[in-house]
């Protein structure tokens, strides 16, 4: 299989959100110019690299996620420009946040060759935004979906619930404004407290800022009810999309397609043939013998220093049954026949048997394949849990 | 694992501690208290101030070397260290300092470890003065005709009154106090003087060096590669390595494979001569083959009879423990003989349960005993363990005129086949200053007790006693009296008799069915309550499951109390891109691993916790 996804890493913002631990560091004004400018030009060089190995001869889709890409400014479209000499992507989403993108680098994006971008909204009420650190208000969040589309970019909008100080009628609200923005895609997201985050700290002395799990269930359901009635389906477990605007690139993660992750903290899942072509690009002489499948998450700027995970046979085709679950297609008929193969018919009779009987997925009765149901969808840990299992005999 | 010992000891050309010692140079000796007196404290300045201890080697309660002593600071197991003092007059002694636990349930602990000794330091509080278990270690130390030097210590803290504590212990104790030893085991401080009057007053071992062996064993334990390890006190005679040896109750013989000395670290010595305290090597692979209590002599030449072994403990409380994976039940079997090498208060019985599998009934001396076995059994054996609820020994009377001694609810024969039950009382004696007379009463009350007497003792101390079952006692009695008296109390007690009274057995139901070790026998009074209390414990403890759970409390076929575990509703995380994938994985195996130490009972995970509900079910 090649490479079919590439992912950018952005690791900058303005400001550090109070619940995130993606790996990005607050900047601005020249310190970030400086720092972005250090970056962009490692960044290029291992752009260079792969494009020069070949490894984006079959990139279809490209997402440049962060951190906040859009402090970048005018050097983004240079960046989407640089890229595009090596690959001619189908699908080009770059993560943006509202107090970053306005119409002027909606424009330059679109015609730089972006086609889709995905806006950190996660509230249109600014006492939650607030609450969180977001640098935003709901103006100029609206502001920047309405610039997205006028640049004819297909714009999804991410949306959270569980926030602090949320309450039924004002998620109800935050529905009704991302509908009447009319994006052609949205994302939910239950709030996680992470460990080591500012939130976690102020939780720790304040337990009502835990997330209420019967609350957040409510928030999904709901979502789930107000979306489809507007004109989305539901395609995974937290993703909304009007017909055709389903997201290729995430679809990608979770349909065990190979993708290569390129800047600090992004990871590469690859084949373990296909790394032979540039594994020297990792810092490997060879790949490892018996993995099926490999995973690599750059540790520094320098991308001298790789994570690195194997897994076997097994391991992935579980890893494969688990990510199918998240989506609304579930695990087809083709799927469960090899992982019969992979892993024992047994073995994997016995965890859909189980998820049918909890009650977590069922089977389609066209096309026979597995997937999950309502119950599935806010219980997924559990039925994830199910298909991970299969990896250990 | 049972001798973690570090090695702290200095160099054996150092010690010197294989030179022959004539007896009037040996002073054995233990160190008694009330709990957080500061027994180890001030053994650990004698180590320290004997040089037995380099000072960098210090770290607090050095004597007390398993993990749960240290983090709990309390002094569980019996430890023989040996150290050398060069007193004032210029001659050199050795000390065999054994240090010996504190808390009510380990007092056989103490009576063991007092017959190997002449004298005892008997520690005070000089800030709290004579407690319950001054008393009663000092009537121990009495009872063994021990020349008791009794040491005052804390003088270092400002509400301190040592002169008052001395007039205590003359007053109550009858133990002349004009030499107390006025002490601080935190400065140091009188440490000198208390060596001295160990010295002076504890009289010197007799015994004679060309008599038969005659040794008591006082403690032993297990270790992978040498067998059982024995400590021993030599009364006549002497050991060395290679000697033919038996034990004169058990009747087993071996070889001596090595003798020595803990300083504390474990040294070797040519040999443990009359008088002396030490261990010995046996190589014995059968830890059951060595009783704590019997005595050791030479095959050949045996001494003429054996030394009165120890007051066996009797247990008073009993718990079922299960091990979670029902795999591991030959490995608890081999765990509790293994523990009882060095408990030899341990007894247990199999006992299968419905809900558990396979596991023993287990007894105890008090539920601190219990707790501490059930952690030494998981720690040191790496089992994962259920306890189920505190019994004590029922007698039931069946119509038939047979009676039965029931340990456990799920033993109970069937109602209408139990003429009566009698359950143990004790009489207990509390020791409280008078603003908390009412506070007791109340308490007592509250768990069936009944006063039968109340005397003053001084204007600071009034004695109640009463006579209370010991269910009672066993579940959250001691806490409460200490918290409801702000720690002034102190109880002491002693088994009174049998005596009927209404029980009946609690059931448990989870999910419509009935759960056997979650069963409990209570007085029919108290039954609602604690029904009510116990499904609302349980509520808390047992976690949202992907159906609801409903949780009853039963007494036959009726159902007295219930509450209701809700469904869970979402459990999912929903960003999940590509390098969230490892991390989510990790994330269900995590969950994963959490579901393991639970217990499925039918369709439900229960966690351990769980069966000890009745324990966290407040009044």
């Amino acid at each position: 299989m090649p490479i079919e996804a590439l992912y950018i890493h952005i690791p900058f913002c303005h400001a550090k959100c109070s619940y995130c631990d993606f790996d990005s560091r607050a900047c601005n004004g020249i310190s970030l110019e400086r720092a972005a400018s250090v970056y962009l030009d490692r960044l290029c060089n291992r752009l260079d690299s792969f494009g020069a190995a070949g490894a984006f001869a079959h990139v279809a889709t490209v997402y440049i996620g962060g951190g906040t890409p859009t402090v970048l400014g005018s050097r983004l479209p240079w960046l989407v420009k640089r890229v595009r000499e090596w690959c001619d992507p189908v699908e080009f989403t770059v993560e943006a946040n509202p107090e970053s993108f306005d119409a002027p680098l909606a424009g330059e994006l679109a015609c730089s060759g972006v086609t889709r971008v995905s806006i950190g909204v996660q509230s249109f009420v600014d006492d939650e935004l607030r609450a969180i650190g977001r640098l935003h208000d709901t103006p100029s969040a609206r502001a920047a979906i309405e610039a997205a589309l006028s640049s004819g970019l297909d714009t999804s909008c991410d949306l959270m619930c569980g926030l602090p100080g949320q309450t039924l009628a004002s998620w109800n609200h935050s529905l009704d404004v991302a509908i009447a923005c009319a994006p052609g895609h949205v994302s939910v997201y239950p709030l996680t407290i992470e460990e080591g985050t500012p939130l976690a700290r102020r939780a720790e002395a304040d337990p009502t800022l835990d997330p209420d799990e019967d609350f957040q269930a409510e928030c999904m359901e709901l979502a789930g009810d107000r979306l489809l009635h507007a004109g989305f389906e539901r395609y995974e477990v937290a993703s909304y999309a009007k017909p055709g605007k389903i997201c290729r690139h995430n679809c990608a993660y979770w349909t065990g397609a190979s993708y290569l992750g390129i800047g600090r903290s992004a990871a590469s899942m690859v084949a373990a043939d296909e790394l032979r072509m540039f594994a020297n690009l990792f810092g490997m002489s060879e790949s490892d013998g018996g993995a099926a499948r490999i995973r690599l998450v750059q540790k520094d700027d320098e991308a001298t220093r790789f994570e690195l995970e194997c897994l076997g046979a097994r391991e992935a085709m579980a890893e494969d049954l688990m990510l199918a679950m998240r989506m609304t297609a579930g695990a087809p008929v083709t799927l469960l026949e090899q992982a019969r193969d992979v892993i024992g018919k047994v073995r994997v009779d016995e965890a859909i048997a189980r998820a049918l009987h909890q009650g977590l997925a069922a089977i389609d009765s066209v096309t026979g394949a597995l997937q999950p149901t309502e119950r599935g969808w806010l219980l997924g840990n559990e039925l994830y849990g199910l298909m991970w299992d299969l990896a250990s005999s | 694992m049972f001798s973690s010992y570090r090695l702290y000891a200095r160099g054996l050309d150092t010690i010197r501690p294989m030179d022959t010692f004539d007896t009037s140079h040996i002073r054995n000796f233990s160190i008694v208290a009330h709990i957080d007196h500061g027994k180890s404290t001030i053994s650990d300045r004698i180590l320290e101030l004997t040089n037995t201890v380099e000072e960098r080697d210090m770290e607090s309660q050095l004597l007390d070397t398993m993990d749960i002593e240290r983090e709990r600071g309390i002094t569980i197991k019996s430890n023989a260290v040996r150290v050398m003092y060069t007193a004032d007059d210029g001659e050199t002694y050795q000390f065999n300092l054994i240090d010996t636990p504190g808390h009510v349930d380990f007092t056989y602990e103490v009576s063991r470890s007092l017959a190997a000794c002449e004298g005892a330091v008997l520690v005070v509080d000089a800030t709290q003065g004579v407690e319950a278990q001054t008393v009663s270690n000092a009537n121990l130390a009495m009872n063994a005709d021990l020349d008791i030097v009794p040491a005052i210590n804390k003088i270092d803290l400002p509400s301190a009154h040592p002169e008052e504590v001395k007039i205590e212990i003359e007053d109550e104790l009858a133990i002349p106090a004009d030499d107390a030893v006025c002490v601080s085991g935190k400065t140091g401080e009188g440490i000198h003087d208390l060596l001295e009057a160990i010295v002076f007053l504890i009289s010197p071992p007799a015994g004679d060096a060309d008599a038969p062996l005659k040794a008591l064993i006082l403690d032993s334990y297990f270790d992978e590669y040498r067998g059982v390890v024995a400590t021993v006190r030599v009364i006549d005679g002497r050991i060395r390595k290679g000697d033919q040896l038996v034990m004169m109750q058990k009747g087993h013989g071996f070889l001596v494979d090595g003798v020595g000395v803990k300083r504390p670290a474990e040294t070797l010595v040519d040999e443990l001569a009359v008088g002396e305290v030490g261990f010995v090597v046996t190589g014995l692979k059968d830890p059951e083959a060595v009783h704590v209590g019997d005595t050791l002599t030479y095959r050949d030449r045996p001494c003429a009879e054996p030394l009165p072994g120890y007051r066996e403990a009797k247990p008073m409380v009993y718990t079922g423990i299960f091990p979670i994976d029902n795999k591991d039940y030959e490995n608890l079997r081999d765990a509790l003989e293994k523990l009882r090498v060095n408990d030899p208060s341990l007894i247990w019985t199999p006992e299968t349960s419905v809900a558990l599998g396979f596991g023993f009934r287990v007894g105890f001396l008090g539920l601190l005993h219990m707790e501490v076995v059930k952690e030494r059994l998981e720690r040191e054996f790496d089992l994962d363990l259920i306890a189920t609820s505190p019994s004590v020994d029922y007698h039931v009377f069946k119509t038939d005129g047979e009676m039965l001694c029931v340990r456990s609810p799920q033993d109970l024969p069937d109602v209408t086949r139990i003429d009566h039950i009698e359950e143990p009382f004790l009489k207990a004696k509390v020791i409280v200053p008078p603003e908390y007379t009412g506070a007791v009463m109340q308490l007592s009350i509250e768990h069936r007790g009944v006063m039968t007497d109340m005397v003053h003792l001084s204007q600071k101390s009034v004695e109640m006693r009463f006579d209370i079952p010991l269910a009672e006692l066993i579940l959250d009695f001691f806490d409460q009296l200490k918290s409801r008296t702000k720690g002034y109390a102190s109880l002491d007690y002693d088994f009174a008799d049998y005596r009927t009274s209404e029980l009946v057995k609690l059931d448990i139901l989870l999910s419509g069915d009935e759960v056997d070790a979650l069963s409990f026998i209570v007085h029919k009074d108290k039954a609602y309550a604690l029904a009510r209390g116990l499904c609302d414990k349980l509520k808390e403890i047992i976690p949202r499951q992907l159906f609801e759970v409903p949780i009853q409390g039963a007494i036959g076929n009726k159902i007295i109390a219930r509450s209701t575990v809700k469904a869970r509703r979402k459990d999912v995380l929903a960003k999940c891109y590509g390098g969230d994938i490892s991390r989510k994985r990790k994330l269900l195996e995590k969950q994963k691993e959490g579901k393991k130490r639970m217990k499925a009972i039918g369709s439900v995970e229960v966690p351990q916790e769980a069966f000890l509900a009745i324990l966290k079910v407040e009044d």
